[in-house]
């Protein structure tokens, strides 16, 4: 062994360094029960969604979406609150981000590493969901059709091409994929936020209970800001609370297309390329303040 | 703290970046009528506060679908009024849902204006029929109200379509919502033919509608369908075509 | 002039107590050097700023007043961690990775390649004594395996500086011998040793220098030779001598001038003891 590697010259920024961590965090979360309690649970509910089976066809595929996005929507929610708060509280109790810092690591490389870690996990979780989705979907057409073929034996070429094309157009359709990214997309922004809150927060829990906060407020800024915009209030008190509002929470109303999705209306390219930036743009800047606070931290 | 102030001052400059950048895609996606429903107090009156909490949070939808299959109950049961109130919720939580519009309208003119016609209890045929046009005006209402959420959706027109033709006979209405029908993007084939049948029960407009259909006749051979070639031959004897002119007997 | 591995200038750190104006004062004022090649032991008792200092000196803790440096870098920056371990006190690791994952996993961090490490990691395994146990996770390891691997770990870049925050903490007194053997085999390498405890007689056998820090000041600080040596005293042991002999060299110490102060059979210490059954 050579004591002295002199001169070995130190990376500003490794990607080694943030895919180690990454890794690590990505095992790290694989272990917990939460994890596949929570999974389980979604992939339940979406398989439990074909027991509609009282309804028409149509009906059943709207069901069958909406139940199945939404099942996606809060478990990707959920684990991206649940699992990085819980993140830098048990690292510093475990006394890792010691050994981790006391490396040439920067606090940001740590910070990065860790959220990629999640989003990750949640990258993973989302394609599960999906295939098992877009499976059962398929063989339910699959079922739709078969039945259609045989109720319509007899009927003309016309209406039978008139009934199956209208199963078709009820299953899937190309925009539930944006609409399944903007959910993953929604899901990077809170575990993005979730660090930032757990920067300076004092406890799990009260990360937890933050993040659930923006959250709900998140869902009524979009009526806020417009409120506010459109300059309606009267009193300067409401109007600088709800500027408050607007400026200070990220409008999470828009990154519901799927509800519009699932409703048959076509999403414009153009639309979906703007709300991922912006998605993409708010987990940038929530990791940028959290690396602020993180790194003036005392562990 | 004199950070954590910092980065207070940080989102709230951030935040005057974003609000911009928020309010375009706001305005971009109310144009196509991507922006959901206003949440507003009249909304938390029809869905009750858990509902409106559930929906606040992004699950619109699935309170939608879960009030809609409350309603399936409620029509199986025959419970017209709770059905009705049921559907108003529904389409005010997912306006966008077509399937939706057109089940409340389906409901309320062919299933409860039917029961209420039929129901026995109550004696006086005028108020049974009274009770029974109720129930159509509201189907009218349920899919102009969807048209207005969905202009481009041929399915709204083509119901509204049958309704004036089923329930209300009125034919210049009902051939005017199949030709609104054939306008829009993925009509059915038939929405054409539709149009210029009940133009042809039309008082006064027989010339228009025997033109149309001939044209329809000679451009495609697959339009030649027994319907067609009927009501082409009962307005050539109406209108006293000239024998020469009038299509052969049996087309092929 | 020596190189300096680290240098503590003018260092006083106070903790804000949350909710009240008072805080609490966890080092004041203090200053120290490090040479390069030195093993270096920090004493106190519990609560005197020892695992503090430390933290600064690593840019764990930003200090209140003054600055650390290690090999003439300022320890803000992350670049002066280039070239040091540390192990912190009752080190806890990710109990889900095994050994070698764990050493893989703080080689990658040092931006080791993963060809090099595999050969790492076997070295540091046998250097710590794990080798059996490299492939379990450390879920199931004893709180001195924890400790031997955390010495691994901080071993893993090959650092010119290692900072042990009571190495001995937690481990029977044959590891606690072994890792005594250890950080002298480090320093017989050149690599300077930083190390704190509580436990006198250890940091007595292994280290070049002491500071004793109480109450977060360094109350007294030099080399170990000099700190201990009782002026004006020389201890004589000898073996199989007789009860005469023993007069006789109290005479020969009286007659030059000397006065004898204590006679009285060796006895082994505990540890010794300890040593010798427990290794048979
Ligand atoms: N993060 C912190 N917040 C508040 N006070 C702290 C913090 N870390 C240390 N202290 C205080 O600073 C003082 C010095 O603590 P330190 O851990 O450095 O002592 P030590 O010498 O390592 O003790 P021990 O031998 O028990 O490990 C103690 O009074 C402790 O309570
Ligand atoms: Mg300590």
């Amino acid at each position: 062994m050579n004591p002295v590697r002199a001169g070995a010259s130190h990376k500003a920024f490794s990607l080694d360094r943030i895919a180690a961590i990454a890794s690590n965090t990505l095992t790290e979360l694989t272990r917990l029960k939460v994890f596949y309690v929570l999974l389980l649970f979604a992939c339940v509910l979406i398989g439990s969604s074909v027991l509609m089976a009282r309804l028409s066809f149509q009906q059943e595929f709207q069901v069958l979406k909406d139940i199945s996005l939404g099942a996606m929507s809060i478990f990707t929610s959920l684990l991206a609150i649940v699992a990085t708060a819980r993140m830098l509280p048990q690292d510093t109790e475990d006394r890792i981000v010691y050994t981790i810092l006391a490396k040439p690591v920067p606090r940001f490389e740590y910070l990065l590493g860790k959220l990629l870690g999640v989003l990750l996990l949640l990258a993973i979780s989302t394609l599960i969901m999906s295939a098992l989705f877009l499976a059962l979907l398929y063989s339910r057409e699959h079922a739709a059709l078969a039945a259609t073929n045989r109720q319509m034996a007899g009927l003309p070429q016309e209406q039978l091409h008139a009934a199956l094309q209208s199963i078709r157009d009820s299953t899937f359709n190309p925009d539930l994929l944006p609409g399944i990214s903007v959910i993953f997309l929604k899901a990077c922004l809170l575990a993005s936020l979730t660090i930032f809150i757990s920067t300076f927060a004092t406890s799990q829990i009260f990360t937890v209970v933050v993040t659930v906060f923006v959250y709900f407020i998140g869902h009524l800024q979009g009526t806020a800001r417009e409120f506010w915009l459109q300059g309606h209030s009267a009193g300067w008190l409401a109007r600088t609370f709800l500027a408050v509002v607007a400026l200070l929470f990220p409008d999470l109303q828009l990154f519901n297309l799927a509800d519009e999705v699932v409703a048959g209306a076509a999403i414009p390219l153009a639309i979906f390329l703007k709300t991922a930036a912006l998605g993409a743009f708010y987990t940038v800047i929530y990791l940028l303040f959290a690396t602020a606070i993180f790194s003036a931290k005392e562990l | 703290m004199k950070r954590f102030l910092l980065v207070l001052a940080a989102t709230l400059l951030f935040g005057s970046v974003k609000l911009p950048a928020e309010h375009a895609l706001f305005a971009a996606r109310s144009e196509l009528r991507l922006h959901g429903v206003p949440m507003d107090l009249s909304l938390r009156e029809q869905i009750g506060q858990l509902g409106f909490i559930a929906a606040l949070s992004g699950f619109r939808s699935l309170i939608a679908d879960f009030l809609f299959i409350q309603a399936h109950v409620a029509w199986e049961r025959t419970e017209w009024s709770r059905v009705l109130l049921l559907f108003r919720q529904v389409t005010t939580l997912q306006p966008r849902g077509v399937l939706f519009w057109d089940m409340a309208a389906w409901h309320m003119g062919w299933n409860a204006s039917v029961s209420v016609f039929n129901d026995k209890s109550q004696p006086r045929l005028a108020l049974r029929i009274k009770a029974q046009r109720e129930y159509w005006d509201l189907a009218r209402d349920f899919l102009e109200r969807g048209i207005k959420n969905n202009p481009d959706q041929p399915k709204l027109y083509e119901a509204l379509g049958r309704l004036y033709r089923e329930k209300y006979k009125d034919h210049a209405r009902a051939s005017e919502s199949f030709a609104k029908t054939a306008e829009q993007p993925g009509a059915p084939s038939y929405a054409k033919r539709f149009t210029l049948y009940e133009l042809s029960y039309c008082e006064g407009r027989e010339q228009e509608a025997y033109e149309r259909l001939l044209q329809l006749y000679n451009a495609d051979e697959n339009e030649r369908l027994p319907t067609l070639i009927s009501r082409l031959k009962l307005l050539e004897e109406k209108l006293n075509i000239p024998l020469a002119e009038r299509i052969p007997d049996r087309a092929h | 002039m020596i190189e300096a591995a680290v240098v503590v200038t003018g260092v006083t750190k106070t903790f804000p107590v949350p909710f009240k104006r008072r805080s609490v004062l966890a080092v004041r004022d203090l200053s120290l050097r490090v040479d390069a090649g030195q093993v270096y032991g920090l004493l106190g008792p519990n609560g005197s700023g020892k695992s503090t200092t430390l933290k600064i000196i690593l840019g764990l803790v930003a200090p209140t007043r003054g600055k650390a440096e290690i090999f003439a870098r300022d320890s803000t920056e992350v670049a002066s961690r280039e070239a040091v371990g540390f192990l912190p006190e009752n080190p806890y690791f990710p109990k889900y990775l095994t050994g070698a994952e764990t050493l893989r996993f703080y080689g990658k961090l040092c931006g080791l390649s993963s060809r090099a490490l595999t050969k790492k990691i076997q070295e540091l395994l046998e250097l710590v004594g794990l080798t059996s146990a490299g492939d379990r996770r450390l879920g199931g390891y004893s709180k001195g395996m924890l400790q031997r691997i955390g010495l691994a770990q901080a071993l893993v870049n090959e650092p010119r500086l290692v900072v042990l925050d009571e190495p001995t903490a937690g481990v029977d007194p044959v590891g606690s011998r072994e890792i005594r053997d250890l950080i002298l085999d480090l320093k017989k390498r050149g690599i300077t040793v930083l190390l704190s405890s509580h436990l006198l007689d250890q940091v007595q056998e292994v280290c070049d220098r002491v500071g004793i820090l109480a109450n977060g000041e360094l109350v007294s600080e030099g080399a170990v030779n000099e700190l201990l040596a009782v002026e004006n005293q020389t201890e004589v042991v000898f073996e199989a001598g007789s009860e005469e002999l023993t007069r006789q060299i109290e005479a020969l110490i009286n007659t030059a001038g000397g006065r004898l102060i204590d006679c009285r059979k060796s006895r082994k210490t505990l540890e010794r003891l300890f040593l010798d059954v427990t290794l048979k």
